[in-house]
């Protein structure tokens, strides 16, 4: 084979790379923070049945879960601005991780809060304890704890899927390859080098976020 | 305004859609057979397989689809194949799917209690026997519901194909948005072809997991 | 000849000394009740005498064959030695009598009419042969476990190992499956029982074995044991139970 790697025209790019990175890692912060905080509302409503955010809620989360993320961000980000909604490329990325993971947080907060065990919640009620207390303290600290890994997993699965965001000239760590690759004529280097730093990505934001579970849920969760 | 009619904007939306059909089928089809040698290297008893299996599953479900897609477009042009773009995304999301595939039969294989691996071991099966007769036909119904459930992320895949041009419902979306400078329309349409595709996968593959837990075991 | 010979057994489940040189002959025909509190390694000793669990020095033979630390032909060792447990095992995708065929058909070849007939007088004799065509989630626990009694039975085994095959069930239910034991005892199958039934033991049992902290700490004839414990730990573990 004729072709002669170089990796090192990728790494004189590295600033670029590391402005890439950061920026994806902003998008998932921002992104799994605020999704949560919707996911446990839409949890909450759909558990408790309050009209009319809990039909609100099952059908955002029907919308969302049975469309592509890149056609989200597409309907974001150029089909809002003709209703007058008018943003920028890194408003309507946020938007979008934050619609998409509160989407799939709060099926999987919901599905924690329903397997709680009926006598839980009988042994709080006849401590005269009321719905919301028994909510906060004995219903959501324990489901989002057997959950939690599935919202890890979840996280970084929207991570991965931030790559996309790079289509509307979000400029993330994919847009970086892609202007590298124009720049070096690299392109299977460049890309080569990305997603590896993107699996380095994953996996380090799968151990913050397990730790991160440990320090705010207790031991329960793995 | 443009001059292009609704109607023809949606018949060239359903052509796109056909694309993505046949792109997730092809993908889920290809992507389970090859789902089946990932499942059975990942749960062998040898350990190189088992290791090989597990590398494999971790790099497709750590690293973007998209770049999975860059680096067979681009890799296969380094070895001197100039594919064609559907090409590539029928390998890509085939590769894409085996391993998520393999992973999640995987799961349904360990899910099978102890007891019946001791019971089956102490009526003196085989390794062989003991999967062939009692683990694998109680992991298939189990693995049913998660299956279908994961065919509506093939189809949601495939939407990142049109980044590396293959013209399917997606793209056909963005060609026809920037033609009519109708994008909310057209977006709008192209999300709701989407959802008629997988939210019956969704429904069905819900379904069959409430009938599981809700019945017998056979 | 005994038919089960065991020498100088030792296993570790990592630093944890479980089975401390056990010694133990089993005659044809003997039924063995292995009794001791929970950890004291009774469950690992019976488990080990078919191959679920492997150990680390020593030996046992079962009928000729040998179970050595390493390279043992299970599939001769568990032709000849059953096993019925605690939570039943039994396949739930298939019925009663396909739980019972199962094993007869692939393992010891048994033509399909062939598998089917014994299958049948093996459900007969614990008392279900109605109950051919159901599914295990429609039998209760006591019936589910003596349709696990003859699905061992049908290997036609040398031995039978019952690893506490009474603990899952609800105390009305625990006599049923007794009485099958019981038969078994009676037409001379060799048993090895791990029981907290203390009076199934004393009435049944020719033989008690008190196992504690991974040692046989006495053994003999239940009867005289249990009226005269030879050791405090075994008069207290009876005084424990009663």
């Amino acid at each position: 084979m004729a072709y002669a790697f170089d990796f090192s025209a990728v790494l004189e790019y590295r600033e670029a790379l590391l402005a890439g990175t950061g920026r994806t890692l902003m998008l998932t912060g921002i992104g799994a923070v605020a999704g949560l905080v919707l996911g446990t509302a839409g949890a909450v409503s759909r558990a408790w049945r309050l009209a009319p955010f809990d039909r609100i809620f099952a059908v955002y989360v029907e919308l969302i879960r049975n469309t592509p993320f890149l056609v989200q961000l597409f309907f974001i980000f150029f089909g809002l601005p003709s209703l007058g909604v008018q943003m920028d490329e890194w408003q309507a990325a946020i938007l979008a991780v934050v619609i998409n993971l509160g989407a799939y947080s709060t099926e999987i907060i919901r599905a924690g809060i329903e397997a709680t065990p009926r006598g839980q919640i009988e042994a709080a009620q006849s401590l005269a304890m009321t719905r919301r207390q028994i909510f906060f303290h004995v219903v959501l600290p324990p489901a989002l704890a057997k959950v939690w890994p599935a919202i890890c997993s979840q996280v970084v699965i929207v991570m991965l899927g931030t790559s996309v965001c790079s289509q509307i000239a979000a400029e993330e760590l994919t847009f970086a390859a892609n202007f590298i690759q124009s720049r070096n004529f690299r392109a299977f280097e460049t890309y080569f080098v990305v997603t590896a730093m993107y699996f380095l990505l994953a996996v380090g934001v799968r151990q913050v976020l397990a730790l991160t579970g440990q320090r705010l849920l207790g031991r329960r969760s793995k | 305004m443009s001059d292009i009619e609704l109607s023809d904007i949606v018949r060239n939306l359903l052509g796109g859609a056909a694309w993505t059909l046949g792109l997730s089928l092809t993908a889920f089809v290809l992507g389970g057979l090859a789902g089946l040698a990932v499942l059975f290297a990942r749960i062998a008893r040898n350990p190189l397989p088992r290791r090989l299996a597990q590398a494999y599953i971790e790099v497709f479900q750590g690293t973007p689809l998209l770049m999975q897609l860059f680096i067979i477009f681009f890799g296969s042009s380094l070895i001197g194949l100039e594919i064609p773009p559907w090409l590539a995304a029928a390998l890509g999301l085939t590769l894409f799917t085996s391993a998520y595939l393999g992973e999640i039969w995987r799961g349904c294989v360990e899910a099978i209690p102890k007891g019946q691996w001791e019971a089956s071991a102490s009526l003196a099966m085989s390794h062989v026997e003991q999967m062939r007769h009692v683990i694998l036909p109680q992991a298939l119904r189990i693995a049913i519901a998660p299956t279908v459930g994961f065919s509506v992320q093939v189809v949601k895949g495939t939407a990142v194909t049109s980044i590396i041009g293959f013209v399917e419902l997606t793209k056909t979306g963005s060609m026809l948005a920037n033609a009519t400078f109708q994008p909310f329309l057209v977006f709008g349409l192209v999300a709701l072809g989407y959802f008629a595709l997988c939210y019956p996968l969704s429904a069905y593959s819900r379904m069959l997991e409430r009938k599981i837990h809700g019945s017998r075991a056979h | 000849m005994a038919l089960v010979r065991i020498e100088a057994l030792h296993k570790h489940f990592g630093s944890n000394h479980v089975l401390r040189g056990i010694d133990l002959d089993i005659e044809e025909g003997q039924v063995i009740a292995l009794i001791g509190r929970s950890g004291s390694g009774k469950s690992t000793l019976l488990r080990t005498i078919n191959g679920l669990e492997s150990f680390d020095d020593g030996s046992i033979e079962v009928d000729g064959e040998h179970i050595r630390p390493q390279g043992t032909d299970l599939r001769a060792l568990r032709m000849k030695v059953g096993m019925i447990f605690q939570q039943f095992n039994l396949f739930p995708h298939l019925t009663a009598g396909q739980n019972v065929m199962l094993a007869t058909r692939i393992v010891r070849k048994m033509g399909d009419d062939a598998a089917r007939d014994l299958a049948k007088s093996m459900l007969l004799k614990v008392g279900l042969q109605e109950k051919f065509d159901a599914y295990p989630d429609q039998l209760s626990g006591g019936q589910q476990q003596r349709v696990a009694i003859a699905r061992a039975l049908a290997m036609q085994p040398r031995v039978l190992l019952c690893d506490e095959i009474t603990s899952a069930l609800d105390p009305e239910l625990v006599n049923e499956v007794l009485a099958v034991v019981k038969n078994l005892a009676a037409e001379g199958m060799t048993l090895i029982m791990v029981t907290h039934e203390m009076r199934f033991a004393r009435e049944v049992g020719d033989k008690l074995v008190f196992m504690y902290q991974g040692r046989i700490h006495e053994s003999g004839d239940p009867q005289t044991l249990f009226a005269n414990p030879q050791t405090p730990e075994l008069a207290g573990f009876i005084g424990s139970i009663n």
